[in-house]
């Protein structure tokens, strides 16, 4: 069923000159964990982090699966532009952006909610 | 010595917290206090304080800090590493060293020097370079504790560098201990950012008091083994959890490898494990040989910026945005090389107050010339306000360009820097 990314899911954005970087991971206090990293690491791709980002569309996209910390590590190459203090960018440092991601609705097995 | 060093941090960067220094050396024991102050940028507001003043470059709230709590630092025998030297670690000595005179204490400091390459960006092939910084290790760092300094100052070492430094000297690790290391380098990263470790920032939010108490600030406590244990003074408001720790581990990383000056961290190899109250234990973990090259911070002058916001309110929104985007285009020339429009959100129908009716649309704009993106565009937009769309108001007053600077990062061999260590009386 659609649910918010950020109902078991936490996250952390910042920048790194030009480049946004996201860490998601699955809230640690929680049963059903394993299973539900599991699914994170499966769910999250560029291509699914271009959909849930769609500025970053065009953008080079990794993901780093660091199952051992229960999430990923997500670097969206020249989201901020030049850097920082060139971006004209909303939020030019990214700080919102795992947030933001965290509110997006997907489709989450119900069995995991 | 016992097996355990304990380093605290307060600073996760230059503007965080005025009293943590204080209150760290305040709220229970301590071996080493460390305070990060450089952000990639910070080196160019540095640079520009520099300009105005040769004897400046450093961080001037360290200098406060250590006014404050030095005397409190000595009697406890807490050293204090900081990287708040910035361009300037020299200068920071020397002003330290005065403000001891100052209140009748005689501690010894010493600063790490080397980092500084702007002298030989051109040679180096880094054009337009304002400032160029190597991002050094804890090596320097361990030798000057090892010296006995009370306090130790640096320019651009790596962030985690602040707390291997001080782990290097207590556990007496080689060169070659690179898992030692690495396990240092996590405790650091997971410190470096301040309260980013104890619940600031952070998804969880709704787990904690949230109440005024300003958050503690975090400590690692690090094993001869490199495995350590995330805590913070008790008493202090926030929370150390696998979740916070998680956060920081997973942020400002880039990949599964995390390179570091004196080693190479593999982040698929840490465990964590909450082991009590506000305490996180994180496990020995795999290091290896650190990159060839060292990485250096650039920063250039990007050119001039500005920005001004329109609020748009009630029916017809986008209509209302696109004469007044129309309207301000027409009236600039010469046309700055990049403007960019941006619709923040639209307003609630029917809504019960003006601010959930409102729009806000932002305009930013960028040149190589100051002037052309200065009052020649912020007074053109105002000029507007009585013949554009209805309800014109803006949440900005005029203002003058102000200039950008753009990071990025290069590479040197190692041969080609000397970090040195100076001790300073």
């Amino acid at each position: 069923m659609k649910a918010p990314l950020g109902t078991f899911v936490f996250a952390r954005s910042g920048d790194k000159g030009g480049d946004a970087n996201v860490g998601l991971w699955v809230r640690a206090d929680e049963p059903k964990r394993e299973a539900r990293v599991a699914w994170l690491l499966d769910f999250i791709t560029s291509d699914r982090v271009r959909a849930l980002v769609p500025e970053g569309a065009d953008l080079e996209i990794e993901v780093h699966p660091l199952p051992n910390l229960g999430g990923v590590n997500v670097v969206l190459h020249g989201l901020l532009g030049a850097g920082v203090a060139a971006s004209t960018r909303f939020d030019p440092q990214a700080k919102g952006l795992g947030e933001w991601v965290r509110s997006r609705l997907v489709e989450i097995p119900e069995d995991l909610l | 010595m016992s097996d355990r060093i304990r380093i605290g941090n307060c600073s996760g960067f230059y503007g965080d917290r005025l009293s943590a220094m204080h209150e760290m050396l305040s709220g229970g024991p301590l071996d080493v206090l460390t305070g990060d102050y450089l952000a990639e940028l910070t080196m160019l507001i540095l640079g520009r304080d520099q300009m105005r003043d040769p004897n400046l470059g450093y961080a001037k709230t360290f200098v406060r800090q250590v006014e404050e709590s030095l005397a409190l630092a000595l009697e406890q025998g807490v050293r204090i590493v900081a990287n708040a030297g910035g361009l300037n670690p020299a200068g920071l000595a020397a002003r330290l060293a005065e403000v001891a005179r100052g209140l009748g204490l005689d501690p010894t400091i010493a600063y790490v020097e080397g980092d500084n390459l702007a002298d030989r960006a051109a040679e180096l092939g880094w054009d337009g370079a304002l400032t160029a910084n190597a991002y050094l290790g804890g090596f320097e760092i361990a030798q000057a504790l090892d010296e006995c300094a009370d306090i130790v100052v640096t320019g651009r070492v790596t962030d985690a560098s602040l707390v291997v430094g001080p782990a290097i000297w207590w556990h007496g690790w080689s060169r070659s201990a690179y898992s030692e290391i690495a396990g240092a380098i996590v405790a650091g990263h997971v410190i470096e950012c301040g309260t980013q470790a104890t619940g600031g920032n952070f998804s969880g939010f709704l787990g904690l008091a949230r109440d005024a108490a300003p958050l503690g600030f975090p400590i690692a406590e690090i094993a001869a083994d490199g495995s350590s244990v995330i805590t913070k003074h008790r008493g202090t408001a926030g929370a150390v959890t696998v979740d916070t720790v998680t956060s920081q581990l997973l942020y400002e990383i880039q990949g599964t490898t995390y390179l570091n000056p004196d080693a190479n961290l593999d982040l698929t190899s840490i465990r964590l494990r909450q082991d009590g109250e506000d305490r996180v234990a994180i496990g020995p973990v795999a290091g290896g040989a650190p990159p060839e090259r060292l990485k250096v911070c650039v920063n250039t002058l990007g050119g001039f910026r500005n920005q001004m916001e329109f609020v748009l309110v009630g029916l017809d929104i986008e209509e209302k945005a696109a004469w007044v985007r129309a309207q301000l285009e027409a009236a600039l020339d010469p046309r700055p090389e990049v403007v960019e429009w941006s619709l923040g959100g639209m307003p609630t129908p029917d809504a019960d107050t003006e601010e959930a009716a409102s729009a806000l649309l932002r305009c930013v704009v960028q040149d190589p010339c100051a002037d052309t993106v200065g009052r020649a565009f912020s007074s053109a937009a105002v000029a507007l306000a009585l013949g554009s769309y209805p309800g014109f108001t803006m949440t900005t007053t005029p203002g003058p360009a102000s200039a950008y600077g753009i990071y990025r990062a290069e590479y040197v061999d190692r041969s080609a820097v000397h970090p040195a260590v100076v001790m300073v009386r």
